[in-house]
């Protein structure tokens, strides 16, 4: 039994806000535990810089729409039958969820597809794995994403799935698709000048050169993505560029990995 | 510099980069163009060149400078049709090509060749206007680093870069802070036809081959103390300068040729165009080049004559010198310069010290 319970600490979102579901063994360290409260985890900076893109967008407009509707989504039986604990870490760390999900490994896939979530970040490939394949846009977050800036959202595509996406992906309607993830990403992207803008985007062409790298930023234009920041690699290594990069997550058809 | 390349060669043996590397291989095979596949960057000879040497972007950076940044981005955007125009490092880009044809025909499956980057803290957004360029002079540039607005001084090492030129002095003064071998461009006064055939660099000595161990002593003590101390430690070498490990970079392509028998025809020139003189402190120099295994094709010694006219009859396709009274000497009479912001020199200007402003953070 799935149970959604709103935060009513937090505003609630629109309809038009972009819906981003966090598993709460990202949110929260699965292993500790602070007394009455858990520690945060590794997408702490992550739900920060979410929360800061917010704040940007209210503060150039205050009845704006387009904002980051946070869920935290349980995935474990385990997790389910902690809501109190979660609810009460969320409330003592001040993070801006507006809902909570609390579903097992068997249902979490039904609360994604409910709530109408546009992006499924987890720490765990196997969900990532799942969500992609009944459609939904899935990152998976690790390491990392820890030490990334609290104070920036920075986003990386992928460059080679944009420009040859796997046919069943996610990542292949995104030209069709005005109201997927990249598409609202950009128009967000769009409200914020050329410098700083609390929301970075961010294109890596791995295997590719100059066609791939061109043709990916024209891909994303046509998706109302304006690129910020383009490392084309034709085979170069990927590790030494992506340690200077601090993404928060990485876009792509292989359920969203970074490279080891 | 060489040290970058050692460090990436020593984690080689990671699987997943091996897997890039492969899949990217065969994915530049299988397209259908004829455009030659880029090296594997730790074996090549990395050049990052930004986008202001490699294209003229003076009426952009102006209107950069005048309007703003969204307005520049913007006209970036309506004209990206239009191809730049060639840049200062354009010839010196093109006979890098030159000397890949003629290493890909002896050596066809060797990755020891040049790499050219593009380099620029511009935004994505302009960067189809540069990919556009590019593809116009069909040069041959398949890695970039847009990052764009923030300093790509950081992503030299992650590019394995042996070379880095700019037009900007401030990224060059922290490049070579940061131990990578770079040189501010500066555009030449008149045009100079260059060769299509051979790539020729021109180096000056103290403070670029070498250290500014030397200079230090004409600065502090002038020129007769200079003579002395250079003959006396005639047979100690002189510590290594910033583009020591360039010079050591085209040699090593240099012998490449040499062992097909092609000495004669080898499409790399060097030269060393120095201020001191054959007969007192020149000895010290080519010892010192010997000693680290080095050669250069031809070493000129000016004894303090101007270079101008020298580098006028050479026409280098690049002419490195940490001073500015030789640069803009070079420029005057059509050499493109590029200077190294190393050493004791750069205090100095025409002999006078010159008063420092305190330096900005």
């Amino acid at each position: 039994m799935v149970s959604t319970v709103q935060n009513t600490d937090v505003r609630q979102k629109d309809a038009d806000a972009v819906v981003v579901a966090v598993t709460s063994d990202a949110v929260f360290d699965p292993g500790a535990d602070e007394g009455d409260a858990f520690r945060v985890g590794l997408a702490f900076p992550l739900l920060q810089a979410l929360q800061r893109v917010n704040e940007r967008l209210l503060e150039q407009n205050p009845s704006e729409s387009l904002l980051f509707d946070i869920i935290l989504i349980t995935t474990s039986s385990q997790r389910q039958q902690q809501s109190s604990q979660i609810m009460r870490s969320t409330r003592h760390h001040g993070l801006e969820v507006g809902r909570f999900c609390f579903s097992s490994e068997d249902n979490f896939l039904e609360s994604l597809l409910e709530n109408n979530v546009q992006l499924f970040l987890s720490t765990d490939r196997n969900e990532t794995s799942q969500a992609s394949q009944r459609g939904v846009l899935s990152a998976l977050l690790d390491q990392r994403a820890a030490s990334s800036p609290s104070e920036q959202l920075r986003v990386l595509f992928c460059g080679d799935t944009v420009v040859q996406p796997n046919a069943a992906g996610p990542m292949s309607t995104i030209q069709h698709d005005a109201q997927s993830f990249p598409a609202q990403l950009g128009k967000m992207r769009q409200r914020f000048g050329m410098l700083d803008s609390p929301l970075v985007i961010i294109l890596m062409v791995s295997q590719g050169g100059r066609d791939s790298c061109s043709s990916a930023l024209q891909v994303l234009r046509s998706c109302g993505v304006g690129v910020d920041e383009a490392y084309c690699l034709a085979g170069a290594p990927q590790s030494p560029i992506l340690s200077l990069l601090h993404p928060h997550f990485l876009l792509s058809d292989d359920f969203g990995e970074l490279e080891e | 510099m060489s040290e970058i390349k050692q460090d990436a060669a020593a984690t080689n043996g990671n699987m997943a980069e091996e897997k890039d590397w492969a899949a990217a291989k065969a994915a530049f095979e299988n397209l259908k163009s004829n455009k030659p596949r880029p090296p594997k960057p730790q074996y090549a000879v990395t050049i990052a060149v930004s986008s202001r040497a490699l294209f003229n972007m003076v009426a952009e950076r102006k209107i950069f400078q005048e309007d703003g940044m969204e307005t520049y981005v913007a006209h970036q955007q309506e004209h990206e049709s239009e191809p730049l125009k060639e840049g200062v490092a354009f010839p010196f880009v093109k006979a890098l090509m030159n000397v890949n044809a003629r290493l890909r025909k002896l050596y066809p499956d060797s990755e020891e060749l040049f790499d050219i980057v593009l380099m620029t803290n511009n935004h994505a957004q302009v960067g189809v206007r540069l990919i556009n360029s590019i593809n116009h002079y069909d040069l041959s540039i398949e890695r970039f680093c847009m990052t764009g607005g923030q300093s790509p001084i950081g992503y030299l090492k992650a590019y394995m870069t042996n070379l880095y030129l700019s037009t900007d002095s401030e990224k060059v003064t922290r490049a070579i802070d940061e131990g990578i071998a770079a040189a501010t461009m500066f555009t030449q006064s008149t045009d100079t036809e260059l060769s299509s055939t051979q790539l020729r660099v021109a180096f000056d000595g103290d403070a670029v081959l070498f250290s500014d161990e030397s200079e230090v002593i004409v600065k502090q003590h002038g020129l007769d103390s200079f003579f002395e101390h250079e003959k006396q430690f005639e047979n100690k070498p002189l510590a290594q300068g910033p583009l020591k490990c360039f010079l050591e970079a085209l040699g090593k392509l240099q012998r490449k040729f040499y062992a097909k028998n092609e000495r004669l025809d080898c499409p790399i020139r060097t030269y060393l165009v120095t201020a001191r003189s054959a007969a007192s402190s020149g000895a010290r120099v080519l010892k010192t080049l010997r000693s680290w295994g080095l050669e250069i094709d031809e070493a000129l010694f000016l004894a303090g004559a101007p270079k101008g006219p020298l580098l006028q009859k050479i026409r280098p396709h690049i002419f490195f010198d940490d001073q500015m009274f030789h640069i803009e000497g070079a420029k005057e009479l059509g050499t493109i310069s590029a200077h190294v912001p190393y050493g004791i020199g750069q205090k100095y200007h025409k002999g006078k010290l010159i008063e420092q402003p305190p330096k900005k953070e």
